[in-house]
């Protein structure tokens, strides 16, 4: 009799249970991309809480599992081998650098579950060293080859810069990239790189040595190809060098907490980003986060994107009726997704077709919303 | 000809930086013969007791960095009593010492980034950096203003070893510290005070640097170049120390700015290595048998 009752308790245990379905969120919570991995586990975290609430998956509750990689792509793969072996996730967002994305793409693949970078840029995210894209591998953002030409377009057609001098991290996947890319174009529309100087990112914080170098060959403007401190000390250590009419310009590495430490240096700087902050469909969002977490969404960029990316997933798995990653991945490669910033459909290559850049410039103490801009052959 | 100035200046600059971390960590050598590891806590200690000054209390400059300095400097003294007074009492190797450093360098930092969190905080800018003409080329006025202050402080720890009977007695310590004690000195208080020494010079770095670079529990991380400064230098030796630091932070620059950023580390440790290898006393130290 008490089997019998046991048996019942269980069955009618089962018939509510539903599946409960595991996210890993790979985010770099301390080091250098503390601000940014924090908002994006934020902005992960009022995705899932939506999804959850309203039911977007049938049958299915979403659990975050996030973990921290502290900027550094070594820890990256430990972290992700932890969430694939122990946590069982059957998808990953994250993480915002290309060089964590690119060293754990081989163990994602291998184990078939979905990575989806969301400010990485680098072509060898998604695309191996041959040429064959990463079954299991995606992005949110628009990739460097093109953030590259935005760049390399925007100073020579808009600001009518001919002569463009380049400070980059020789320890970083994305600024070798973002600055081949950058040069190539900007060499063939006719500029010159007078200056192109390196710096060990993460290790180094003074760049008085190169920047000096740099205003030796008296450059029109300066193509900062890196993130978030590095850039911030880099403009500051400028100015205090004397270089007060040089245009800087970079790529989406910027945030903006690079006022505290570089305050009005930053004024006039241009930089290419992938959310437009004053966009109307995203401030709900971000009215949320200032409910939720008491703070002001200052990365509103990483937020956007890592809330889209959990959205994309979930809409996948109502699209494929299944939580299995082989599944999701079909559903992500066929459909298309219309999620708040944009709408997302992947290419061969597993990239976002079609993105607008968006061009912010720090005025008046903030990166404002400039304008939006697509290099024109 | 302006950029070689230029880099120059920008070396004078780190080199001030350099030297307070070097002298601190050379003046405990002199003592104890060992190489406190932890020695980059206390600059990060001094950085963060400033930035909580500064921001939470609202405090000036003057009041947050005296601040800084009693802390560290307290920290510093702590650190020798609670890591290596019982190492020193059993009277066991220095090199457990040197063991005992490198513990307390990770507990420092990672109670950091526990406390505090992991983020690198900007500190308000109460230091002026704008741009000075001097020479015809631009430094900024901050550079200066470490200069000036790296040097007052030198000065200072200078005139404290050589006109106070406890700098005598540090002297003395420095030549053989049981004797000294056989003499009359107390040589508890004398390392408190060596550390408490140590710790001050090493958070006023510590202030420095985070105004420049930000502030992250990480920031320690510099000392190895101090450490670097102090050998060359001489361990053991304070004008060592001091010679060390300034010829260290203009060769970075000149390699920097010269060559390439990459080489410069390289540099760096190979002169280290060239001055353990051919003249391991440095460049003003003595001779001495054990260097742990």
């Amino acid at each position: 009799m008490w089997l019998s009752i046991l048996l019942l308790s269980l069955l009618a245990g089962q018939a509510c249970a539903e599946t409960v379905v595991k996210i890993g969120y790979l985010a770099g919570l301390t080091g250098d991309l503390a601000a940014y991995g924090q908002a994006e586990v934020n902005g992960a975290k009022l995705a899932v809480e939506e999804i959850n609430a309203k039911g977007l998956i049938p049958g299915v509750k979403v659990e975050l599992v996030p973990y921290d990689f502290r900027s550094k792509p070594e820890d990256a793969v430990i972290a992700v081998r932890k969430m694939i072996e122990q946590d069982k996730v059957v998808a990953i967002v994250g993480a915002n650098v290309s060089a964590a994305n690119i060293a754990t793409a081989p163990l994602v693949n291998k184990a078939g579950v979905i990575q989806i970078g969301t400010a990485t840029t680098n072509p060898l995210v998604t695309v191996d060293e041959k040429g064959q894209t990463r079954p299991y591998s995606f992005r949110m953002a628009f990739i460097d080859p093109y953030q590259g030409k935005v760049i390399a377009h925007y100073l020579f057609k808009k600001l009518g810069v001919k002569r463009a001098a380049v400070l980059y991290d020789v320890a970083s996947d994305y600024s070798q990239g973002l600055r081949q890319f950058f040069t190539e174009e900007f060499k063939k529309l006719g500029g010159e790189v007078v200056a192109d100087l390196g710096f060990r990112g993460g290790v180094d914080v003074d760049f008085r040595a190169q920047l000096t170098e740099i205003a030796k060959a008296n450059p029109q403007a300066v193509m900062l190809p890196n993130i978030g401190k590095d850039l911030a000390l880099a403009v500051k250590q400028a100015r205090e060098l004397g270089m007060k009419d040089t245009i800087f310009m970079g790529g989406d590495g910027y945030g903006e907490f690079m006022w505290e430490i570089a305050g009005p240096a930053l004024e006039g700087t241009y930089w290419v980003t992938h959310v437009a902050f004053d966009d109307p469909e995203i401030q709900p969002l971000f009215a949320r986060y200032r409910e939720v977490f008491k703070d002001e969404p200052k990365e509103y960029g990483n937020i956007v994107l890592a809330y889209d990316a959990v959205m994309l997933l979930a809409q996948a798995m109502k699209e494929a009726g299944s939580t299995e990653p082989a599944k999701i991945k079909e559903a992500m490669e066929k459909g298309t997704f219309k999620l708040l910033h944009a709408t997302i459909k992947f290419d061969e290559q597993h990239n976002p077709k079609d993105k607008d850049a968006v061009i912010i410039l720090c005025k008046d103490g903030a990166g404002r919303f400039h304008e939006r801009f697509r290099p024109v052959d | 000809m302006s950029s070689l100035l230029q880099q120059l200046l920008n070396g004078l600059s780190l080199g001030s930086a350099y030297a307070l971390i070097a002298v601190g960590y050379s003046l405990v050598y002199s003592i104890l013969l060992f190489s406190n590891f932890a020695h980059g806590g206390f600059l990060v200690i001094g950085g963060y007791i400033c930035y909580y000054s500064l921001t939470k209390m609202g405090l000036g400059l003057l009041p947050a960095a005296l601040l800084s300095l009693a802390g560290a400097g307290m920290s510093a003294v702590l650190t020798e009593r609670i890591a290596y007074r019982p190492i020193r009492r059993r009277g066991a190797l220095t090199l457990y010492l040197l063991i005992a450093s490198m513990g307390m360098s990770i507990v420092i930092e990672n109670f950091w980034v526990i406390a505090v969190g992991g983020r690198f905080r900007a500190i308000p800018p109460v230091i002026p950096t704008s741009p000075i003409s001097v020479f015809g080329t631009t430094v900024s006025s901050f550079d200066l203003i470490v200069l000036a202050v790296a040097l007052s402080l030198l000065l200072g720890l200078e005139l404290f070893l050589r006109r106070t009977r406890w700098g005598l007695a540090i002297r003395a310590s420095s030549y053989d510290v049981r004797t000294a004690a056989l003499m009359g000195v107390d040589t508890d208080r004398l390392v408190a005070i060596v550390f408490f020494v140590a710790g001050a010079l090493a958070s006023v770095s510590g202030i420095f640097l985070a105004v420049r670079y930000t502030l992250y529990p990480q920031l320690g991380f510099i000392t190895i170049k101090a450490f670097v400064a102090a050998v060359v230098g001489g361990l053991g030796s304070l004008p060592g120390a001091v010679l060390g630091s300034y010829l260290l932070g203009v060769l970075e620059m000149l390699v920097a700015g010269f060559i390439s950023s990459q080489v410069r580390d390289i540099v760096v440790f190979l002169l280290l290595v060239v001055t353990l290898l051919v003249r391991p006393q440095g460049l003003l130290g003595r001779r001495l048998e054990e260097k742990v």
